[in-house]
């Protein structure tokens, strides 16, 4: 048991120039807790993962895990337990061995590891397979055999990285639930990454955003969803997609097609006093209602129906300005408009709207 | 300087040893080999010292690469042989490619007996070279090799072949290809196996025949594995001393560059040190301009080695 | 499932048309006998010097050659009883120096084709620019300086010298292909032993070393040969003496001026012949996917 924590920690691969994949990174994790790295690819999850397993340098800052500084200790001193993407399960060694190596590497006595590798199996439902290779196994099975590893040196903190990734859609979401149960019990600290913000939102205590090696924000799945720090976070979390539109301000409100949305006072005070005169406006789809044509609204005209079954997501245009802008509504699933319809579609409750600065994308909204 | 070091110094540990096996017993050797070549050193004027004799030899500038590339007679012909070593390489590496390729096409594909035909395609390269010399300077024998009398049998011509003419180099050839096919095939047939079944379906499906996708689809494959063997394969052939030595022996119609450094190595009771290291010498020359051409012309089709 | 796979089966046979992966029977006639005419070419030297080695040497020097000719196993008699010089201890020179060579250039070639495989490094462009080099070298020609340096090291005349020089040609090619093989192996597999507490030699010896089995073997086999079957420098560093000799030198006894002992010499090369092709077919199941993957990536 262990807390964890990146001081200023940057990772920088040699080229022209030389690119910043982790750039001062600093994160606090408590002990206990469950944190996921989530970004898109190149974000630089996965080597900020590497540099607290020690599998990657630290160019600058460091990391301590349990309050000592690890940030030159090679992997083995540093009592972490990783879950790779791919397993990496020993090929020439059966369930058993793969489980137990780390253990008999640290010289434990016979006895003890058949003990903890069984105790572990039973726990992960393996111990059919304990004398089986890997090569025998399936997906899944893999998947809890590479979990068993983990599990079996009882370690300080758990890395895994994209553990999920390589299983079918199903088993995913139920290794899904059995890994947060399985951390809930345990109670290790754990890190996580993944690419996937769905499994960031549902398994995370707290959820660490990445971009461009730059933590964008850290808090909870809560809170990222509903005040995301910038344009990027607001637009990363959450499927469908929120609706980023720059939009022209006016002394009212943001003007969209038509219909002038008035803005919380904080807002419009911060964007005159950064003298805008547009601004990113945010609008999550289940935020969006259609309306009757009586009531005040965009007018849009419907491109795509997407039936999810308890509901569904209009895509259509609606014109800005002189452009066409894309916006996507979630609908009741059992009374979705029909193609090339056009519908009026207004804002569900103004506190919802998230506006950010254009440029540089910081949150303007309270 | 000390991050450096802990950084690298498992990587530097663990090829430390080679590049010391290999420093002291090529690097030193070589530069003593080109010190030689401007010398008239020979088995007269080494340093002896079983008989505790000190070196006599002298300096003698160029003259040695003067003589050799003179292409005077006395002094190997440095030019035809050159085109006669050429010759042979092109010749046998093609034929190695040629036949291991296909061979390796036709083991590639599901075959009743596969296993078996592959043991028996690679033996000869498990037959130490001095022996299958052995095998074929008896085979190719003029008057009781098997080789004649089947040539006989059907009526045909029967050359002798190891004599002084041509037929010489081409029996050398027909050795070499023997040896060196398994090898290509091998390596073939590993990068058949490296290239993905649903490339062939894809081309299938987009209307290619069986020799189109072969063309487009198999070679393309093979391209980085064949420009590795093929490499290899002049390297070796070029310097490929033990076959021709073997069965010809100090024979003109045969005689490559590295043949007749080692024949002048040895020949006589002068042995001519200083002539055969000029060789050894040039030969490494012509092949170090080789392989910088092949990897200029390999990168320019943007392969990357 | 495995009713279906089974109804499936039976189908075609019912079916005029053939199955996308059976071949015409012309074809499949052509391909047979493509294969066959090649392996025949393949094996038939060294079934000739079988025949040939139960000849007595003046029956195998008829111009009319048959299979069988007052044969006996009288050579391989004369050979092994020492008759013919000391074969037995050819053998055992030749057997030690092999073995020490397929260790020592195995060994070499797996610390450095991890090393290229996994480390970047300074220098490791250069190092493996070397090793091509090195496969360049004329080494007939650098017998004298060779000599010289083994006459330094206090090494020239022993079996140790002769081996450290064949290590030298075998080792660049091994390497090269070993690190092609390390190649295919994850990443991952390393970083997962460094994570359970591995020094990275720990990785190398006990999780690398295991899984390149078929890379190692194919390597042991080229070495092996390079020892096994080389003349030069074994009748120039090795003493005259007729204890000390290999094979490949010792064998030199069958070829005299004008005359040459065909009979013993085939017996002789079949007695040399047979551990070589044993190792070979100890290692064969492994030679594609061995030579394969180092030369694919190079």
């Amino acid at each position: 048991m262990a807390e964890v924590a990146y001081v200023k920690a940057s990772r920088i691969f040699s080229g022209n120039p030389p690119v910043r994949a982790v750039d001062e990174l600093s994160l606090d994790v408590s002990d206990g807790e469950f944190l996921v790295l989530v970004g898109p690819s190149g974000s630089g999850k996965s080597t900020a993962l590497r540099m607290l397993a020690g599998l990657e340098d630290v160019d600058e800052g460091a990391i301590k895990i349990g309050g000592k500084d690890v940030t030159n200790v090679p992997p083995k001193g540093r009592d972490i337990a990783m879950v790779f993407q791919s397993y990496a399960l020993y090929p020439h060694m059966t369930v058993a061995e793969n489980m137990g190596f780390a253990l008999k590497l640290r010289g434990v006595n016979k006895a003890e590891i058949k003990e903890k590798v069984a105790e572990a199996a039973k726990m992960l439902d393996l111990t059919k397979y304990l004398e089986r290779k890997p090569k025998a196994l399936s997906g899944g099975q893999r998947q809890r055999v590479a979990m068993g590893r983990a599990i079996v040196r009882e370690p300080s903190v758990f890395l895994m990285d994209e553990p999920l990734s390589n299983l079918d859609a199903k088993l995913r979401v139920e290794t899904r639930a059995n890994i947060a149960a399985l951390q809930q019990r345990l109670g290790t600290t754990t890190i996580y990454v993944t690419h996937d913000q769905v499994e960031a939102m549902t398994m995370g205590h707290r959820v660490a955003v990445l971009k461009d090696g730059l933590l964008q924000q850290c808090d909870t799945p809560r809170a990222l969803y509903d005040k995301p720090a910038n344009a990027f976070v607001a637009g990363f979390m959450g499927s469908p997609a929120m609706n980023l539109k720059t939009v022209p301000l006016t002394s009212e409100g943001a003007k969209l097609d038509g219909i002038v949305v008035p803005l919380e006072r904080h807002a419009m005070d911060t964007a005159s006093a950064e003298g805008l005169n547009e601004v990113t406006f945010g609008i999550r789809p289940e935020s969006l209602a259609l309306v009757g044509s009586q009531h005040h609204g965009m007018e849009m005209t419907v491109e795509l129906v997407e039936e999810l079954g308890a509901d569904a997501l209009v895509h259509g245009a609606v014109r800005i300005g002189a452009s066409s802008e894309r916006f996507v509504v979630r609908v009741d699933g059992r009374t979705p408009p029909t193609l090339g319809q056009t519908v009026k579609v207004a804002v569900r409750d103004a506190t919802e709207i998230h506006l950010f600065h254009p440029e540089s994308g910081f949150r303007l909204t309270n | 300087m000390r991050r450096f070091l802990d950084r690298h110094w498992y990587a530097y540990a663990m090829v430390l040893p080679v590049v010391v096996v290999i420093a002291v017993l090529v690097l030193y050797p070589l530069a003593q080999g080109i010190f030689f070549t401007f010398t008239n050193i020979n088995e007269g004027n080494i340093a002896n010292p079983v008989l505790d004799r000190a070196a006599t030899y002298t300096g003698v500038g160029l003259t040695n690469y003067l003589n050799v590339l003179s292409g005077d007679p006395s002094f190997g012909s440095f030019w035809s042989t050159l085109i006669r070593t050429l010759i042979w390489t092109f010749g046998c590496v093609l034929c190695h490619y040629g036949f291991g390729l296909a061979l390796a096409v036709l083991l590639n594909r599901q075959v009743k007996g596969r296993a078996l035909y592959r043991v028996l395609l690679i033996l000869p390269w498990a037959v130490p070279a001095f022996i299958s010399a052995f095998a074929w300077k008896y085979m190719f024998n003029a008057q009781y090799g098997i080789i004649n009398q089947f040539l006989r049998a059907l009526g045909l011509p029967d050359p002798i072949w190891l004599g002084q003419s041509d037929w010489a180099l081409v029996a050398v050839v027909i050795v070499n290809v023997w040896l060196g096919v398994p090898f290509m095939m091998v390596a073939l047939l590993g990068g058949l196996q490296s290239i993905p079944g649903d490339l062939y379906e894809a081309a299938e499906m987009d209307g290619a025949s069986p020799w189109q996708r072969f063309r487009h689809v198999t070679l393309p494959g093979l391209r980085s594995v064949s420009s590795t063997v093929v490499l290899l394969g002049i390297i070796w052939t070029f310097n490929m001393f033990a076959v021709i030595y073997l069965i010809t022996g100090p024979n003109p119609n045969t005689r490559i560059l590295v043949t007749y450094a080692f024949e002048r190595f040895f020949s006589g009771a002068s042995r001519d040190y200083a002539v055969a290291s000029t060789y050894g010498v040039l030969i490494l020359s012509v092949l170090l301009v080789f392989a910088s051409v092949y990897r200029r012309a390999l990168r320019k089709q943007g392969e990357v080695w | 499932m495995t009713v279906e796979a089974a109804s499936l089966k039976a189908v075609p046979a019912t079916r005029p048309q053939r199955k996308r992966s059976e071949r015409s029977k012309a074809a499949s006639i052509a391909l047979h006998a493509a294969l066959v005419i090649a392996s025949l070419i393949a094996v038939f030297p060294v079934f000739w010097v079988l025949v040939t080695s139960f000849k007595p040497d003046a029956r195998a020097v008829e111009t009319t050659p048959t299979l069988f000719n007052e044969s006996s196993v009288d050579n391989y008699v004369r050979i092994l009883s020492g008759d013919k010089g000391d074969f037995l201890a050819w053998f055992g020179n030749s057997v030690l120096i092999a073995l020490m060579t397929t260790v020592i250039a195995v060994f070499l070639s797996a610390t450095t084709g991890y090393a290229a495989s996994r480390f970047r490094f300074p220098g490791k462009r250069s190092l493996m620019l070397s090793f091509l080099v090195v496969q360049m070298f004329p080494f007939a020609v650098l017998i004298v300086p060779l000599y010289n340096i083994l006459l330094a090291l206090g090494l020239q005349g022993t079996s140790f010298g002769l081996v450290l020089v064949y290590c030298t040609t075998a080792v660049p090619f091994c390497t090269y292909m070993l690190k092609g093989y390390f190649d295919t192996i994850p990443t991952d597999i390393d970083e997962a032993g460094r994570v359970d507490g591995l020094s990275p030699f720990g990785v190398f010896w006990r999780l690398v070393m295991p899984l390149a089995r078929p890379g190692l073997a194919v390597t042991a086999f080229y070495a092996f040969l390079t020892a096994w079957g080389e003349v030069a420098f074994a009748s120039a560093f090795l003493s005259a003496a007729d204890e000390s000799k290999t094979l490949a030198v010792g064998l030199q006894v069958f070829v005299q001026q004008n005359r040459t002992e065909w009979g013993h010499l085939a017996a002789a090369s079949i007695l040399v012949a047979v551990p070589a092709i044993a190792v070979f077919y100890l290692v064969q199941r492994f030679l594609v996917t061995g030579l394969s993957s180092g030369a694919v990536k190079g």
